[in-house]
């Protein structure tokens, strides 16, 4: 049990990591790697807790998350850089120590919000701060870089977050019905947003989203 | 006999048919006769209600109490008028080669598909089934809000889903916080994540758990439901989506979010016996109220004025909630109804106007729309007479429901804002289609148009439902609404 909290803590504290790295990464196929890592942690974080719980469906979801997020997605968004061939860059909104500076303070933010409910955790700790983390990140990383691609990453961290979430304060994760039907929501938004950015890129010739301005009041 | 199961499967059916069949005819005639077939099935499962107080199968895995059976009967309304709507809406479409025949079959695939989404948020029993399911009817949509791949439906669709995923994502977070707080009165075990068994047990939940998963689902169904501030996907997917796209999301979509914010709200009152959700949803219905309504005074395109109307609408759905008396849930259920038969017509006539005009600017296409479609022009301001709640339809009924409840429990200061906030969009919108509709016709533009005009068949059913449903409302769907009324208040 000891050793399986170790494990878990660690793991949550790499995700953290993990998502730092990517609010400071301009290049897209980096991007794309950093986010499968992230995923990866998480499918060995929700293992664990089927290992110690003994709860066998967890094991079909650490599989899923394997599959989908850590292979599948990474591959389908990999193909549609290469599709729609970006070449150029586009300036974030903050530089990168700002943004760094920001996502710390965010970090902080997560911690005080998660504290109260710190005790839900059953195994290893700080990960519902790291999942409220993920969370408040994510959100930043979708206002500071207008990529369509990366808003589509920075949706893809959030709902890591938020996985991350149910495997710390449900003991056994979610029903196996809920968590087939969260999977195969992803897998289709991802294909619905993929559509939409291809259809974006040949229309704008460009994938910058603050030119998506024309609709107003 | 089986009737949830077929209410989902039979949409579903219709829209993987149209994958095989080329002829848009067929197609049309499909979505019509599955959704017609669901409003026969949904009027069977009010009696079912009526009669067993809640319908289950696949052992309660689907379930449906009188609050279901009234959505239920809502979709099946509004789908069915815009099948009827849109067969002949995209005949001219393709053959102005405005669309392509591949994006006719998108639509006709994916509209009941979306239908049958939404059917799966009201029957669904476990509130993680009910968060895929909204999630499903982002994504279906997402695509038919984007048809035309204009410059501005690309924006619109994307705004849609992004902003629509990322507060989806926060009602996720809501939901897991609920079903941790499950997981924490029994640590045991797997707990059941049914509706029905949480509210069994709402009394013995963490009550900061079940505050904090209500201010989640809060903002992530509200997001959805296009509750001010979180609106500004709204305005841009209902002005850039095909109309009958634009009927559909605002007829329906925005109440099954309200729908599933609902059911967070029941639980989160029935766990902490205050007003604790309550204050939250009649802040934000006041505040969606009292935003529209300088946005339809001043709105240039026709589509979007409708689109804050609806804000409006829901707005007002959402503080007859909040007032919890059991008039006012009342009025506000009465009022889901009536918007969903009139809205939906505004917009059919909006695209009878935009496909005649190429235009939904109002300098471009008024004034004087009734010299050259007088029926499509008619239909609008009957529409529009209703909405903005003029006797004799239902919408006036609802709204002086929800105030007098208001005033009968009480609530005078938030009555007297609902007043003053339905007013001033009673203003705006009898201006904008007074100038629209009425008057001489400029030089220039498209003559009389002397055809037979479109999407009649679509806007005389719900228009005459509205006036049948204003003068007479049937025992059954009386008692329908009074037992959604106690499930909403707490009293049953």
């Amino acid at each position: 049990m000891d050793i399986g909290s170790h494990v878990i803590t660690l793991m949550a504290a790499l995700i953290l990591v993990v998502q730092l790295l990517m609010t400071a990464q301009r290049q897209l196929p980096t991007s794309i790697r950093l986010f499968a890592i992230q995923s990866l942690l998480l499918a060995a974080i929700a293992a664990v807790v089927a290992y110690y719980h003994n709860a066998s469906h967890v094991y079909i979801v650490a599989g899923l998350t394997l599959a989908g997020k850590v292979f599948f997605l990474p591959w389908l968004l990999n193909r549609l850089v290469q599709r729609i061939q970006i070449h150029q860059e586009i300036e974030p909104l903050f530089n990168a120590p700002t943004s760094m500076l920001i996502c710390g303070g965010l970090t902080l933010l997560g911690y005080v919000v998660a504290r109260p409910f710190t005790s839900l955790e059953r195994l290893g700790n700080n990960t519902l701060p790291v999942a409220l983390t993920l969370l408040l990140t994510g959100f930043f990383l979708m206002i500071n870089c207008r990529k369509a691609l990366t808003q589509v990453l920075a949706l893809l961290t959030v709902e890591n977050g938020v996985m991350l979430a149910a495997v710390a304060v449900a003991s056994y994760g979610m029903p196996l019905v809920v968590e087939l039907g969260i999977f195969f929501d992803v897998l289709v938004a991802v294909m619905v947003l993929g559509i939409l950015v291809y259809r974006i890129r040949e229309t704008f010739a460009s994938m910058d989203t603050s030119k998506l301005n024309q609709l107003k009041g | 006999m089986l009737l949830l199961t077929p209410i989902l499967i039979v949409p579903l059916l219709a829209g993987l048919l149209c994958l095989t069949v080329r002829a848009p005819r067929v197609m049309a005639a499909l979505g019509v006769l599955a959704f017609g077939v669901t409003l026969g099935l949904g009027l069977a499962l009010v009696r079912q209600v009526l009669a067993r107080g809640v319908v289950t199968e696949w052992r309660g895995f689907l379930s449906a109490d009188a609050l279901s059976a009234w959505m239920v009967l809502l979709i099946s309304t509004v789908s069915l008028a815009t099948s009827l709507y849109a067969g002949r809406y995209f005949e001219r479409d393709v053959a102005a080669g405005a669309v392509t025949p591949g994006r006719v079959r998108e639509f006709f695939v994916l509209t009941p598909l979306f239908g049958a989404g939404m059917f799966l948020v009201v029957l669904a029993n476990n509130l993680g089934v009910m968060w895929a399911a909204v999630e499903g009817t982002a994504l279906s949509s997402v695509l038919l809000v984007a048809l035309y791949n204009r410059r501005t439906s690309l924006e619109a669709a994307w705004k849609y889903v992004i902003l629509g995923s990322l507060g989806l994502a926060l009602a996720l977070m809501g939901t897991v916080f609920v079903y941790a707080a499950a997981c924490k009165r029994n640590p045991d075990s797997l707990p059941s994540f049914n509706w029905s068994y949480m509210m069994s047990v709402a009394g013995q939940l963490d009550p900061r758990l079940l505050k904090l998963a209500f201010v989640f689902a809060l903002i992530g169904y509200g997001t959805k439901a296009g509750l001010a501030p979180m609106h500004t996907w709204l305005p841009d997917a209902h002005s850039e989506a095909p109309s009958p796209t634009s009927a559909m999301l605002s007829g329906v979509s925005l109440k099954i979010a309200l729908y599933a914010l609902l059911r967070f709200h029941i639980l989160t009152t029935a766990c902490l016996h205050s007003d604790f959700s309550r204050g939250f949803l009649l802040g934000f219905g006041l505040f969606s109220m009292f935003l529209a309504a300088p946005f339809i005074l001043v709105q240039k395109n026709l589509k979007r004025m409708l689109a804050y109307s609806s804000l409006e609408h829901v707005g007002l759905i959402c503080t007859g909630f909040a007032l919890n008396s059991p008039v006012t849930i009342f009025g506000a259920l009465l009022h889901m109804g009536y918007h969903a038969l009139t809205k939906p017509v505004l917009f059919f006539a909006a695209g009878n106007i935009h496909q005649t005009f190429h235009s939904l600017e109002f300098r471009v296409i008024g004034p004087g729309v009734m010299k050259v479609l007088p029926v499509t022009a008619i239909a609008m301001a009957l529409a529009g007479l209703a909405a903005i709640g003029l006797p004799p339809f239902g919408l006036f009924l609802s709204e002086l429901t929800i105030l007098s409840g208001g005033l009968a429990s009480h609530q005078t200061t938030v009555s007297a804002l609902i007043l003053v906030a339905l007013l001033a969009s009673f203003c705006g919108i009898l201006q904008q289609l007074a100038r629209l509709l009425l008057g001489a016709r400029k030089t220039g533009g498209p003559a009389s148009d002397a055809r037979h005009p479109d999407g009649v068949p679509a806007m005389a059913l719900l228009l005459g439902g509205l006036l049948l449903f204003s003068v007479w409302l049937p025992a059954p769907l009386l008692a329908l609404l009074h037992q959604a009324a106690d499930l909403i208040g707490g009293r049953s």
